[in-house]
This record gives C-alpha cells, structure tokens and sequence, in this order.
C-alpha cells in the first residue's frame, strides 16, 4: 500500500513539475517546464511595447497573472528570442491570450540568432502553429514537429497576426515543454580502477 | 555608457554651401559630426560609429560602423556639396548598415543631419519612423540650415512615431553666432540618456566659458583677484596712457 502509494506520488511529481498556480496546465508526460533553463540576459523582443514587455509573458509569477500581458507596439507582429542555457529538446509550446488580440500564426525557428523583420520571410521556420482562440484559453500545450527541435540552443518565435487582425497583439503566456538533451553528470563518474 | 552603434547621416545637399552658420553649413556640419564620434567612442569604448552621405554623389557609407576615430575623420574629406538629400533611402541604407553590424549587442541609432528643405510629407515620414521603432532603432535629428513653415512639425512627427521611451531626439538649431558643435554639446544627442558624460561636460565648460565675453574669461564679480591679475592690470595702464594718462603722474612713463 504504502509502495503503491509513494509511486503514485511520484508518478504525479513527474507528470506535473509545474508549481501549484500553473496546476491546470496539463504537462506531457515526460516533459518539463523549459522555463528554468532560458537564459534571461539574452532574451529579447522586437516591436514590444515597453510598458508591456516580454517578461510578463514568461517569467514565473508574471505570466499567470491575467492582467500582465505582452503586447506589440508598432504594429501586430513580434518577434521573441529566446536562448537557453544549455541544449533542450523542445516539445510543446502553450501559448495563452486574449480571444481576439491573441496570436494565430506563430512560426518557430530553432537555432537562428538575431533575426529581423526583414529577414524572417527568408527561412523556413522548423515549425508553424496556427492558433485559434480555442487553444489560448484552454490549458493544452500544443505538441510540436518534435524531430525539428532535437538539438536547440535558441528558439525564436515570430508573431505573424492576431485573431481578430488588430493592431496590438496580446499573450498572456508563453510557456515551452521539453526535456534537456543528456549531458554527463560528474557525480556519476567513477574513477577508473588502476591496474 | 549605453552600448551603441551609431550611423551619421550628413546631408551634403547643395543647401550646404550657404554661410548663416560660420564658416559654412557643410563646415560647422562636419565640426559636429567630428565633436559627435568623439563624443560616442569616449563614453563606451566598444561603441562604433558609421558615416553615410545622403546627397552628393548619392546616398553612400564611407565608413562601416567602427571604433576608430582616424578613420572616421579621415573619410569625412573631400566630401562634395551637391544634389539633393534623400532622407527615406538614407534611413533604410543606415538601418541596413545597422542590421550588420559586427557586434549584436549594440543598441542602435541613426544620427541625421537635416540641412536642407524636406520634401515629403508628414505620413511618409510617420511610416519610416514605425518601421524603425518596429525594428529597434533610435533616431537623433539635427534640425538646421533651410527651416521652411512644415520642416520642424515633419521632423517633430518624425521623432514621435521613432520615439520609444524617451531614446530618440531632435534639436532645431537656428542659425546664429554659437556654432552648431556648441549648440549641440548640451543636448541630449550628446550627452545621451542618463544625462551626462566626462567628454560631453568638459566640453560644455570650456565652450561656456569661451562664449562669456569676458574680458580674459574671467567675471570680476565672480573671481575679483583673478580679475586683478598682472595681465588684466596692464590692459587696464595701456588703455589709461591712450585717453591721457600723462595728465596726472605721466612722467614715470617717460
């Protein structure tokens, strides 16, 4: 029983690493929360409105708070770059937002740095959603071209329009799901026996 | 100590040859544009700063975003006056040298030089100031030389469709005595956001002083044994002996 039962707990531990706020969100099995391994000092966003800001997208208290949001300046388009600390492997990405304002063609690229408005259109992004208003408001992470995303060590996203085709785009959340790729753990290494 | 790389329009318009500026617009443009790099280089030595022309033979870069003042001085002679500016192919050949830039890292900016009559009109202008916000560029503009009743409002919606957080700027600079540099020096082109740097203030002093008109820059009022000094007091004797002096006690000069 008592076996049975401490499983079980970690069973839930392992399918929901997410802190108690985020509890709705349905995590894929196997996956975590990519949030801890962004490194913060290169992150950016082009054509964000400095009062709202990419931060209240993604850091941890700010983007479960409904009336922090990210939103465009200029015109509907975004672009955010994000790097991580070390290579993950990207799963999912949930993407949550007003009904209207939220974002609807989001196309990812992997490994691509500093990329412009201008140049976006050049490449071929290793992934494209298109959301509807359904997916940012239910707590689903959308699942992604998964062999696409096997080796990334930045991932930008490009906001391509919203819903309703208004001038300011609004995300309330960003949150990508994956897992790190291996990489030795130097408490696990033995010395070797001398002979 | 803002980390930026910076591109220099100079509008080398034929507007340039007149002389309301001493000693012509196109000379006092290129003392501030001189002051402008040195200023830049000194406050973060990583900065760079790019030179472009956008009359003349056309719209060119003579220099690439760089760190080295030589060569940024030295690119700035024999510029020809001619031709009309271009603003709106100036701008997109400034944010595309921007674009490729070396360093990632640096913020960057365009400083324009606007001398002569501007030709389009406001929703143009508006256009090219939201793409450069979209993509992230700060917009300094040197409002001189030709002022025609719509140029400062165009330039003003200019900057405002630029201007994100108070980052870009424009000065309006009617001609007169002071010259363009010094004009320049106390504005935020210059001393940037946080409001001051060493090269920006000890310039300012010294040109602050210079334009005192005081006699030996020195205010009596302020420094009364400076103001009595041996030079201050022979100036005073030689004027005494030209109005006749030698009424009084003139043989000692004799």
């Amino acid at each position: 029983m008592d076996a049975a039962s401490t499983a079980a707990a970690a069973a839930a531990a392992l399918a929901t690493p997410a802190p108690a706020p985020a509890a709705t969100v349905q995590v894929p099995r196997g996956q975590v929360d990519l949030i801890d391994f962004i490194d913060w000092t290169g992150v950016e966003c082009l054509n964000q409105d400095s009062s709202h800001s990419i931060v209240n997208a993604l850091k941890q208290s700010l983007r479960d708070d409904e009336g922090l949001f990210l939103a465009s300046d200029s015109d509907e388009q975004l672009l955010i770059y994000i790097p991580f600390m070390q290579v993950v492997k990207l799963h999912s990405a949930l993407f949550k937002g007003p009904e209207e304002e939220g974002p609807k063609t989001v196309k990812l690229f992997s490994n691509k740095e500093h990329m412009g408005f201008s140049n976006v259109n050049d490449y071929p992004p290793s992934d494209t959603l298109e959301l509807s208003s359904n997916h940012l408001i239910e707590n689903k992470p959308l699942p992604l071209k998964y062999v696409k995303f096997q080796n990334v060590r930045s991932l930008t996203i490009f906001i391509e329009d919203n819903q309703s085709g208004s001038d300011v785009s609004k995300i309330h959340k960003i949150a990508l799901y994956g897992t790190t790729v291996d990489t030795t753990n130097m408490k696990d290494l033995k010395k070797i026996e001398e002979h | 100590m803002v980390l930026e790389a910076t591109m220099i329009c100079i509008d080398n318009s034929e507007w340039m040859r007149n002389g309301d500026y001493a000693p012509s617009r196109f000379q006092a443009q290129t003392d501030a544009v001189n002051l402008i790099c040195g200023a830049k280089t000194q406050s973060n030595p990583e900065n760079t700063v790019g030179v472009m022309t956008m009359a003349g033979k056309g719209v060119r870069v003579l220099v690439t975003p760089t760190s080295d003042l030589g060569k940024i001085l030295a690119c700035m002679h024999g510029l020809e006056v001619g031709a009309e500016a271009n603003l709106a192919a100036a701008i997109q050949v400034a944010q595309l040298a921007l674009k490729h830039r070396q360093n990632k890292r640096q913020q960057q900016r365009i400083i324009a030089f606007i001398g002569s009559p501007v030709k389009y009109d406001k929703k143009v202008l508006e256009t090219i100031g939201k793409k450069l916000k979209k993509n992230n560029v700060a917009l300094d503009i040197v409002d001189f030389g030709e002022s025609d009743d719509e140029k400062p409002e165009k330039l003003e919606a200019l900057i405002a469709a630029v201007n994100s957080s108070d980052s870009s700027h424009i000065v309006h600079v009617p001609p007169g005595d002071n010259a363009l540099s010094d004009v320049l020096l106390s504005t935020p082109i210059f001393t940037g956001e946080e409001g001051g740097s060493g090269f920006a203030a000890s310039a300012a002093a010294a040109a602050a002083t210079g334009a005192s008109g005081f006699e030996f820059g020195v205010d009596p009022n302020v420094d009364p044994e400076l103001a009595l000094s041996p030079a201050a007091l022979s100036m005073e004797e030689e004027r005494g002996k030209a109005r006749g002096y030698c009424k009084k006690g003139c043989r000692r000069y004799f």
